[in-house]
């Protein structure tokens, strides 16, 4: 984990003298989270992709501004998240704050203990959650992030922020449950 | 398994749920890394074109002294051509400069970072000053008709750039004597 830390600080002091092999491979290693992120987000996949290459042109661009490269997580979740709000913003979906249900799919779920098969479950819950809900707990359960960087990342205060995620958990807990119960 | 660990392998199977296609992925690389070149291409043919126009407009300067019959304005034209090449050199520098602080800036405290600032933001303000008083001191001298007089206020105009040309310099070599002696100290005792 430190290791991981380490070698993308490294790779962030690459990207800040301009070393564009180093950005590829930034790219390559955070796309993937970024993506999914944003799709719990943003829900149509090629919105997904604009506001991905929105966020990563403006990485580019500001990426020297950066002061501590360890803080680089925290930061590019940021922008994600400022690009997914403004999209949602454009589109007046943020304020209403729900999405549409996929309560079909896991139904015929049995929870599993097995850290796999309990991962799609979460996967298929996090979709029944309000959006700020989703987007906290996929914080959490995606980068470990602390409370702090969390309400860094989304513009919240760290009070706030620590009642989102309990609130957040609570749902998800309530969902596991009705869903082991079907 | 250790809790990290099973923390890592639920975030990597939560990521497996929905993971990116690898066309659409590759597609939007290819885009993404095409736009990153054109816009770096822009910005440096920018820099290059604004560097162009300064040496251009400062051998303008420079030759129109060859072509006035006026001592008064080939004094003038002269001085303007090295007012111009100066304050560019500068400004280079200041680049320079700013580029080793912002290296050394991430292993500083905060108020030595905020006195850095304001240090930076003094000297900015005073080169600005400077630079439009002595370029109005130099449009005035175009208007007189002593010519002994006209190159005695002219030579003044140079020396303002002075202490920049000098500071500028120093700077970044004591910074980068910093950064030597910050390697140094994580060579010997693996500071990171």
């Amino acid at each position: 984990m430190k290791q991981d830390k380490l070698s993308n600080a490294v790779l962030v002091l690459s990207c800040q003298k301009r070393d564009e092999s180093a950005f590829r491979e930034l790219v390559d290693r955070w796309e993937p989270r970024l993506y999914y992120y944003l799709r719990r987000i943003v829900e149509n996949e090629s919105d997904v992709w604009d506001t991905l290459q929105e966020t990563w042109l403006a990485v580019f661009q500001n990426i020297r501004k950066l002061q501590d490269p360890l803080k680089f997580p925290t930061w590019l979740y940021q922008i994600s998240h400022n690009k997914a709000v403004s999209l949602l913003r454009k589109e007046n979906r943020y304020a209403q704050m729900t999405v549409e249900k996929m309560a079909d799919d896991c139904k015929s779920n049995n929870a599993v203990l097995a850290v796999n098969e309990q991962a799609e479950l979460v996967h298929k819950l996090l979709g029944q959650l309000k959006l700020a809900h989703r987007e906290v707990l996929t914080l959490h359960f995606l980068e470990g992030f602390s409370i702090r960087e969390m309400a860094q990342i989304i513009g919240i205060s760290e009070g706030t922020a620590k009642s989102r995620l309990h609130y957040a958990k609570n749902e998800l807990y309530a969902a596991l449950k009705g869903a082991n119960d079907v | 398994m250790s809790e990290p660990n099973g923390k890592k392998e639920f975030a990597d199977n939560l990521l497996a749920q929905d993971p990116p296609s690898a066309d659409m992925q590759q597609r939007h690389k290819e885009v993404l890394l095409k736009k990153i070149e054109r816009r770096m291409c822009l910005q440096r043919t920018v820099i290059i074109a604004i560097y162009m126009v300064i040496f251009l407009a400062a051998f303008g300067a420079f030759n129109l002294r060859k072509y006035t019959d006026n001592v008064v304005h080939a004094i003038g034209w002269g001085t303007v051509s090295l007012h111009i090449f100066l304050w560019s050199l500068i400004y280079i520098l200041r680049g320079i400069c700013m580029e080793m602080e912002g290296l050394i800036e991430k292993r500083l405290d905060n108020d030595e970072r905020r006195r850095n600032k304001n240090q930076n933001l003094f000297l900015t303000i005073l080169a600005i000053v400077l630079f439009v008083l002595s370029t109005w001191f130099l449009y005035r001298s175009f208007f007189l008709t002593d010519s002994l007089k006209a190159a005695q206020k002219v030579v003044s105009v140079l020396w303002t750039t002075i202490f920049f040309l000098i500071f500028y310099p120093f700077r970044t070599a004591s910074l980068i004597a910093k950064l030597w002696f910050e390697y140094k100290k994580m060579d010997l005792y693996g500071r990171t």
